[in-house]
This record gives C-alpha cells, sequence and structure tokens, in this order.
C-alpha cells in the first residue's frame, strides 16, 4: 500500500466536527449519551476506510449519519463536495440514495422476510423510477450473477438461504443502483468463519469490478487488516487514531489502537503464548491542564492526543 | 496437498508471505438452488392452524353457524314478524326426536281442573297425553296434565316449530337465525371498523414516536378510563337503538386495543436493519409503513379481530339485555336472550336455544382466536394470554 | 420516591378532570330535558330550567357545575329518581351493596383462579390440565348473564338451593344466600382469566432455564414452582386483577339488573331513562373513579416493588 500525498487526491465523504448525542428523557431526567462525539475524516475515492472499536463504540452510529439514517447533532458532511447535513429534503435524499448505499450487520434482520430476493433487490431500483419490469428484472439477475447466486433464486424468500448467502443478498442489493460509496456495517461479524472470507473477497472483487468506495465498519482489526487502505480507530464516540492500515500496524501510537492490536491472536503458536494483552485505562489520560486533540503526529497520521502527550510520543517515548 | 506441507520442515518464524493465497480469491460463487418448495407465509401459517383440531372445529362451527344465519331465516315459511296470537309460546317440536322424549311439542300443566278435560274447546281431541290427579279444590279434582301444545293451539299435525314460538307467537327459528345475522353483522361491522381505526392511529403513533406518540397514547388512556359497557349504554342512548348507534358505541373505545398493538409492532420493527434497509435506498415513508412494517403485523391483526368479535358480540347482547338493543321487532341474539329471561321460568326452551347459540359462538370464535395465535407466531404456543 | 407518587397522583387527577368534562358534555348533549313535560307549564319550566342553569350555555352550566363540585362536594340534584336529593348522597347509598358484589366476587376469583392456574401448569399435559383448559374457555366465553340465567334457573328454581332474586329485607342468613348466585356469576370469568394467565406464565417459566438450574439445586417441582415462577408471576397478577376490577364493575350492571339488586348499575340504566342528567354525571365519574384509582394502584405499586420502573429504566438497586 503506498503512502500518497492525501492532499491529491479526491474526497468522497468529508466529515468535520460530527456530532451525534442522544436524550433520553425519563420521568424528568434527561441523560445525554455522546454516540458520536466531534469525529473528523475523509475518506478518498477508490480507497477502502476501515472504522475500528468495540462494541457500542458509536462506529455504526456514525456509519449511519453518514447516510442521513439519523440526524446528526451536529457537524458537517459533505459527499462528493455536497453539503447533506440539514433539513431532509427529496432532492437531498434522492443525492444521497444514489450514491451510498448500506450494507447491514445482520444477515437475519436486514432482508424483510415477506418478501422475496427479487422484490428486496428490485425494490432500490423501482424507488429510482425504473418501471420497465424486464429491465429491472435484468438488472437483478445481473446483480444475482455477480454475488455468486443465480436466477432461480429471485422468486426464493431470505429464510430459505444460509447467512453467507444472505450476506450476500444484502450486498446485491446495495450494489444494484450503482452506488459510489458504500458503508459496510460488520458485514460478516455475524457469519462463520469459514464464510467471512469468501464474503469479504466478493466485496473485494465487486469494489474492483465496479469502482466502489468502502467505508469498512468492523469491531475486529483482524478482519479489516488486509481489506482496508485507511484505518480510523474509534473509542467511546472519537475517533482516536486515523492512518494507513500499514501504518497502523507497525506504528500505532495510541494506547486504545495498541490494545487492540495486542487483542489478535497469533497463528503462531509459539508467538500466541508470549502473546501480552495490553488493556486500555482511559484514566491514564491527564486532560485536566490541557486539551486534547486532533494532530496530525506523521503525513496521514493523525492521533488524538494532547501536546504534552506528542511531545512525549516525538522524543520516542509513549503516551 | 496438505500431507506434503507437514512433510516440509518450513520455519515457522521465517514465513515468506507469498506462500499464502486467500481463500477462494478470483473462485466464482455459485450456489446451486435448492429442490425443496417454500411455503409462503400465509400457507405455512395454514398448515400449523390445520393440525388444531380444535381450532378447526371451532372454525367448522362458526361456518356452520354463519350458514344458517345467511339461509335459516328462509327456510321456513314464517317471517321473523309473523305474529299468530293463538299459537304463542309453542314449545318445539323436531320431527325424528319427538321419540326421545325431547323437542316433542308436549308440555306440563300443572293445576288444572279435571272437569274441563273433556271440553273439546278448552282441550282439542288428542291434546291430553296423561294426567295425574293431585288434589281437590271445592269438589273439583285438579291435575297436572301433559298436552301435546301443538294439538292444543291447534296447529296442525304437519306443522313444526323447530324452536318453539315466542309469547308473539312468532317462529323462533327464523328469529334466532336471523338473531343470528344481525348480532355477527353488528360484531363484523364493529371490528373491521375498530381494526382501521385502530391501524391508521397506532401506525401514527408508532412511526412518528416522540410527542405526536406521547398526546395520541394520552388520548387512548382517558378512553381506557371509562368502563366499555359504561360508554356503550351512553352512547347508545344519545345515537338511537339502531345497528348504527350500537356499532358506533362499540367503536369510541374498541379500537384503542388495536392501536396499542399496532403502535408496539412499529415500536418493535420501525428500528429493524431491513427498514433501514430499505430508508437507505430512499424508500418513502409510505412504502415503509406498508410494505415493510405493516405486513408484520397482519398476523397479530387477524388474531385480534377474531378474539374481538365475541367481546363486540357480547357487548351486542349485553346492551339488549339491560334493554338498550335493536328496536323491536328486529331481532338479535341478545335481543332474543332479554325476551327469553322475562319468560325464564315458564318457558325455558325460548331461552336455551340462544344461550347455546351465544355460547358456541364466544367459544368457537375464542378458540379460532388463539389457534390463529399459535399458527401466526408459533412461539407463543402454549402461553394463552 | 415521594416525587413519583407525586407525579402518579396529578396525571390521575387530570384524567378525572378530563373524564369529568367529556362525561358534563355527552350527557347534558344527550337528547331530551327532565323538563320536557307537558303538565308544566311554561313560567314554572322557565325558573325550574333557570334554577338549574339550563337556560345558559353549555360552557356557563359546565362552569357552575366545576365549581358545585369542587367548593362543596356537590355533584347536583337528582330532580326526578329522588327528587331534591344531592346526586352524592344517592350514589353513597347505593354504593356499598355494588363494592360488596364486586369485591366478594374477585376475593374469591382469586384463590381458585391460583389454585386451577397451578394445578393446570403442574399437571400440565395430563387430564387434569385439559379438564381445566376447557374449563377456561367456557369462562372466558359464556356471557356472565347467560351463565347467571343457568344458576337462576338450576339452583334456584328447579333446586330450590337459592333465592331467585336479591332478598334485601330478609334476615341476614337469606340475605347472604340470595347475594350467593350472583357473586358466583360475576365471579366466572375473573377465575377464568387468572387461572389462563397463571397456567401460560407458569408453563413458560417452568420451562425456562433457570427452572432447570433450580432442579438441578436439588428443588422439588411444586418447592419449584412455588418460589420461582410464581414470585415472577405475581406482580403481572396483580395488575391483571386491579384491571379486571374495574371491567368487573362495569359488568355487574347487568347482573345487579338481573337479581334485582339497588346498586349503582341500576340506578344508571334508570337515571338515564328518567333523563336525571345530574344523577347520570354522578355514575359515571363513580365509575372511571374506579377505573383511575386501580390505573394508579398498578402505578403506584409497580413503582414501589420494582425499582426499575420508578427510576425509568436506570438499574440501580
Amino acid at each position: 500500500m503506498l503512502q500518497q500525498d492525501n492532499s491529491e487526491r479526491e474526497v468522497m465523504l468529508n466529515v468535520e466536527h460530527l456530532n451525534m448525542h442522544f436524550t433520553t428523557k425519563k420521568r424528568g431526567r434527561v441523560n445525554t449519551v455522546k454516540a458520536v462525539d466531534d469525529v473528523n475524516f475523509q475518506v478518498y475515492k477508490g480507497e477502502t476506510f476501515g472504522l475500528v472499536g468495540e462494541s457500542g463504540c458509536g462506529k455504526t452510529t456514525t456509519g449511519r449519519c453518514l447516510i442521513r439514517l439519523y440526524n446528526p447533532t451536529s457537524g458537517k458532511i459533505e459527499l462528493e463536495g455536497v453539503d447533506i447535513m440539514g433539513k431532509m429534503t427529496s432532492e437531498k435524499r434522492k443525492y444521497i440514495t444514489d450514491r451510498a448505499a448500506m450494507i447491514f450487520q445482520d444477515p437475519i434482520d436486514s432482508l424483510n422476510p415477506r418478501m422475496t430476493v427479487a422484490e428486496i433487490i428490485g425494490e432500490g431500483l423501482k424507488v429510482r423510477g425504473i418501471k420497465d419490469q424486464k429491465v429491472v428484472d435484468e438488472k437483478i439477475y445481473d446483480i444475482l450473477d455477480k454475488v455468486g447466486l443465480t436466477k432461480e433464486h429471485a422468486t426464493r424468500y431470505p429464510h430459505e438461504f444460509s447467512g453467507g448467502q444472505r450476506q450476500r443478498i444484502g450486498i446485491a442489493r446495495a450494489l444494484v443502483i450503482n452506488p459510489k460509496l458504500v458503508i459496510a456495517d460488520e458485514p460478516v461479524s455475524a457469519l462463520d468463519v469459514s464464510v467471512q472470507a469468501q464474503v469479504i473477497n466478493l466485496l473485494n472483487d465487486l469494489k474492483d469490478e465496479m469502482g466502489l468506495t468502502i467505508l469498512f465498519i468492523a469491531h475486529n482489526l483482524s478482519v479489516v487488516k488486509y481489506f482496508s487502505d485507511r484505518l480510523g480507530v474509534m473509542y467511546k464516540g472519537k475517533l482516536v487514531e486515523v492512518s494507513y492500515a500499514s501504518d497502523i500496524y507497525e506504528r500505532p501510537i495510541h494506547p486504545y489502537t495498541k490494545s487492540l492490536l495486542s487483542a489478535i491472536p497469533e497463528p503462531n503458536p509459539l508467538k500466541e503464548k508470549r502473546r501480552v494483552r495490553h488493556a486500555y485505562d482511559p484514566t491514564m489520560h491527564d486532560y485536566t491542564k490541557e486539551q486534547p486533540s486532533m494532530v496530525e503526529i506523521y503525513p496521514g497520521h493523525f492521533v488524538y492526543a494532547s501536546p504534552s502527550e506528542i511531545d512525549r510520543v516525538l522524543n520516542g517515548g509513549e503516551i | 496437498m496438505s500431507n506434503q506441507v507437514y512433510e516440509q520442515n518450513f520455519d515457522i518464524n521465517n514465513l515468506d508471505p507469498a506462500d499464502f493465497v486467500l481463500i477462494n480469491k478470483g473462485e466464482a460463487i455459485k450456489d446451486e438452488v435448492s429442490s425443496i418448495k417454500a411455503l409462503g407465509f400465509f400457507k405455512d401459517a395454514w398448515v400449523r392452524l390445520k393440525r388444531n383440531k380444535s381450532a378447526m372445529m371451532a372454525f367448522t362451527l362458526i361456518m356452520i353457524i354463519a350458514f344458517f344465519a345467511v339461509v335459516g331465516p328462509s327456510m321456513n315459511k314464517w317471517g321473523y314478524n309473523d305474529q299468530n296470537p293463538t299459537w304463542t309460546n309453542l314449545p318445539p317440536r323436531i320431527p325424528g326426536l319427538a321419540g326421545l322424549g325431547i323437542a316433542d311439542g308436549t308440555r306440563i300443566l300443572e293445576n288444572r281442573r279435571t272437569d274441563y278435560f273433556s271440553d273439546p274447546n278448552k282441550y282439542p281431541e288428542g291434546s291430553i297425553l296423561s294426567y295425574t290427579v293431585t288434589g281437590n279444590v271445592n269438589g273439583i279434582d285438579m291435575a297436572t296434565v301433559k298436552v301435546d301444545a301443538y294439538k292444543l293451539a291447534g296447529v296442525p299435525d304437519d306443522t313444526n316449530f323447530l324452536f318453539g314460538t315466542d309469547y308473539l307467537g312468532r317462529d323462533l327459528w327464523t328469529r334466532m337465525w336471523r338473531g343470528a345475522r344481525v348480532s355477527l353483522t353488528i360484531a363484523i361491522l364493529a371490528v373491521s371498523a375498530n381494526i382501521v381505526i385502530g391501524v391508521v392511529y397506532g401506525a401514527i403513533s408508532g412511526y412518528y414516536g416522540g410527542s405526536v406518540d406521547m398526546v395520541l397514547m394520552r388520548i387512548t388512556e382517558i378512553l381506557g378510563a371509562f368502563p366499555q359497557t359504561i360508554v356503550a349504554t351512553m352512547l347508545v342512548l344519545i345515537l338511537g337503538r339502531g345497528i348504527r348507534g350500537i356499532v358506533t358505541a362499540m367503536l369510541i373505545r374498541g379500537w384503542t386495543g388495536t392501536a396499542r398493538l399496532i403502535r408496539a409492532q412499529f415500536f418493535r420493527y420501525k428500528g429493524r436493519e431491513y427498514v433501514l434497509a430499505a430508508r437507505s435506498l430512499g424508500v418513502p415513508d409510505r412504502k415503509l409503513i406498508f410494505r415493510h412494517i405493516l405486513p408484520n403485523s397482519i398476523g397479530p391483526l387477524i388474531t385480534q379481530a377474531m378474539v374481538s368479535i365475541p367481546g363486540a358480540i357480547f357487548s351486542e347482547s349485553f346492551l339488549s339485555f339491560i334493554g338498550l338493543g335493536l328496536q323491536a321487532p328486529e331481532p338479535s341474539i341478545g335481543v332474543l336472550l332479554s325476551d327469553a329471561q322475562k319468560t325464564l321460568l315458564t318457558y325455558p326452551y325460548q331461552m336455551v336455544f340462544p344461550a347455546i347459540l351465544i355460547s358456541i359462538l364466544m367459544i368457537s370464535f375464542n378458540l379460532l382466536g388463539n389457534g390463529l395465535r399459535d399458527a401466526f407466531d408459533p412461539t407463543m404456543r402454549g402461553v394463552t394470554d | 420516591m415521594a416525587k413519583y407518587i407525586f407525579q402518579r397522583i396529578l396525571a390521575a387527577i387530570l384524567t378525572l378532570f378530563v373524564i369529568l368534562t367529556i362525561a358534563f358534555c355527552v350527557v347534558r348533549l344527550m337528547p331530551g330535558s327532565v323538563f320536557d313535560d307537558p303538565d308544566l307549564s311554561d313560567s314554572v319550566k322557565k325558573v325550574l330550567e333557570e334554577r338549574a342553569h339550563l337556560d345558559k350555555p353549555i360552557f356557563v352550566q359546565y362552569l357552575y357545575f366545576l365549581k358545585g363540585v369542587v367548593t362543596e362536594n356537590d355533584w347536583g340534584t337528582s330532580v326526578k329518581l329522588s327528587p331534591g336529593m344531592p346526586a352524592f348522597q344517592v350514589i353513597v347509598q347505593k354504593i356499598p351493596v355494588t363494592m360488596a358484589l364486586n369485591f366478594i366476587s374477585l376475593l374469591i376469583a382469586v384463590p381458585f383462579g391460583a389454585l386451577f392456574g397451578i394445578l393446570a401448569a403442574m399437571k400440565n399435559k395430563t387430564k387434569v390440565d385439559t379438564a381445566i383448559s376447557v374449563g377456561v374457555i367456557l369462562g372466558i366465553s359464556i356471557p356472565s348473564f347467560v351463565f347467571a340465567t343457568c344458576l337462576q334457573y338450576f339452583l334456584a328454581y328447579k333446586f330450590g338451593w337459592f333465592p331467585i332474586l336479591y332478598q334485601p329485607t330478609a334476615t341476614t342468613a337469606v340475605k347472604v344466600s340470595s347475594m350467593v348466585l350472583p357473586i358466583f356469576a360475576l365471579a366466572l370469568s375473573p377465575i377464568a382469566t387468572i387461572t389462563r394467565y397463571l397456567r401460560g406464565e407458569l408453563i413458560e417459566v417452568l420451562n425456562s432455564d433457570f427452572m432447570v438450574l433450580a432442579k438441578t439445586k436439588g428443588l422439588n417441582q411444586f418447592q419449584a414452582t412455588v418460589r420461582h415462577a410464581l414470585r415472577n408471576a405475581a406482580m403481572p397478577l396483580v395488575s391483571i386483577i386491579l384491571h379486571m376490577f374495574a371491567g368487573v364493575v362495569g359488568g355487574s350492571l347487568v347482573i345487579e339488573r338481573m337479581f334485582s339488586i339497588p346498586g349503582v348499575g341500576g340506578l344508571m340504566i334508570k337515571s338515564i331513562n328518567a333523563l336525571d342528567h345530574s344523577l347520570t354525571v354522578a355514575v359515571l365519574i363513580f365509575y372511571a373513579m374506579i377505573s383511575v384509582a386501580t390505573a394508579l394502584i398498578v402505578d403506584l405499586t409497580y413503582g414501589v416493588v420494582d425499582p426499575r420502573v420508578r427510576m425509568g429504566g436506570k438499574k440501580d438497586e
């Protein structure tokens, strides 16, 4: 993976100061959860950007905010240079849905059990005003073939398929409308390990074939390891480190990233025996005197830290 | 292949990445189509329902009652309001059952003067079947007589009132089936209207949530604070005692149950990933509601309708029973029960048939409702609340 | 805690207020007036209507009514059924017999329902269970007045075990025995409902994993049922029973009429037919109060027993 100069690359998705706060009010008590807290990152055209973090860190929420399934509290989201924040109009909805599609996590929950495969995949086409059933069918059969299913599967219901097959139907549904950006929300985490590789490879092949940009959300660094060009690590609603995938693996800076990396099992049993599991303790940071911020510590390598922590890292130490 | 790998004495610490190949990289995935034909949602439910014996029996009974409700009133020559002052309160006579001693058109009369027995004006030829003298008043023997009520009233031998006649000499067979028709019509009207209102209301409340939901649910809570029977009573008084009044009375509160059910379903399904997936494709709200969220509620909705029908039948007969039912001469099951209640101690048979009919109807709809719930949602099997 | 109770009570009072308003409007909008009597001369009628504020717009009538209720517990005056008597007093006279009837029915229903429910659950899939289930379906399906009719005909008329009608003036023994049939008729449906709920709930709990665990610890079926399953089922049962109470009170209307029991239900029918509006409003409020009060009790007991409800889902014990 070549480390290019980012300033020359075309930006597909630009996210600045994105905030998504959920407030629950029960019997007068207001409780605010900052699911996404001041998140900044860019996704360049044609790349695969991995968003990694533990369960509940806000990565799914981020993904859903990006195509306005949720209404973000504040911030700026630009899709191909156009701001998609603000009031949802039908033109804006069309702009977003024409460019971005989503692949969901749960292969069982993400397909409507009452609809046939053809109906599920064809819905996106019909919403776009393609009335001719022949054209719709052709596109459905074409995309089914691409994801390794056949024409005959089109009339079947989701419950007749295995998890991997269902996930491929989900991929077909997302890709049939020819999106430019695909947000894949943990597309393989609910699948059997043996099927995970199959689905990831399929996604990778389709990415090359269709020229997609992929935002790949995962909780498992080993899954995104070879799949992503760049990685963002999230912790409790904040993006703590963004860099090239190889960079993250070779030169992790943020302690949380280190702890995530240390959790990957080694295939070599001798190494696995010696593997030390780092635990991340958020209280190690002393942010009372100085405010942390996102700093580009090396070219293209951003980390969320305070100035004194940056100094320490640059002097060969650790945060 | 794998054996060779093991035989090679490689150094595990110095592996060459080039030796590794991604699993099924570049390999085309081609899935076979399974040959088993899948069952659709309704077919699946139907298969399960068919296995439920009590539900199928209930279904058959309902069908039989519905059949008679349609054709029963025109099966003999009497209309539902054909009165005959000489043929009043005749007991039922069903040809073929007479030999068993039931429904043979006889009646026991107590304390009758034996000296009148020979008067053909009072007791026509052959009307006295047997008697036992029970006492003597003023020198006249008094007796308990078993009479043929039909001969006594001068009804021709070939004329049978299967369920007897009422206090105006009207044929109860005709009246009962017409009553069943009216009661079922009212119930079905009320329940369908309730379902429509409940679905729309619950869908709005559940889909939009937030403050809309809060206001709408407050309203149902307030409506729910009035007991159903009281509200119904009040409304019938305002709107008048016709089908319209009774149906409206059942509407005022009846839909809140459906609304709550649909609202709960919306809360459950609107956040599901397939709904989000459809939204992410730009599917409009209207289509999300009707195509993606509402179909999940069809099972519970059908069950709810089945369970509400006996409730509506009950409400109707309840209103009639307290004297707020349909206006005479229109019968309904409740009107018949209410009329029969007045003469219960002297002519109990007038009560028997409507009471059996309403009980069978209520039981059947309840059983069918249970069966449908189990069929639509097998995980609920055995849990009957 | 105090805040929670306060909030619930406030909400209940607000609900009652809305109901009061609706009841008032609906009853006043009913066609006919008690003074539509051809025997009354126009001038007398006018005076009477003026005294009852009937000549004023409905909103003003409502304000008068509200003022009376709030300041001096004046629910209006009965004009026809018990002329000149305050509606409040008329109702208060009728409440004891109605409440006695309903309370006793429920009091009887709870132990019987619990007994049948536990029995059916423990003997699940045996003849006992089947028999109880059939009974439940019958109890839920057969309307109370049909059941009451059967009781009246067979037990009272044919066998003569009980009086056919309520005997308010007779000796205590006869009075009590004349209450047996109406109470029994009213209790049937609650018994069936409780049985059905408990049976379903217990069967589910008995098949759950923690029940298997309880048995591996050495508890026998009965202990397991009582200690674990019943405890889980108890709270919802309380709310079911309380909600049922409101329903039973409404349903007792017809039973009161069948057995000639001089209760609130009979009063309601009579007052409506006599166009005695003040009385009708008062009776409606009485029924609404029972509904609201039971709902409030359910909320409060849940809040007290289960802290999660009170704290709005937060699990701090």
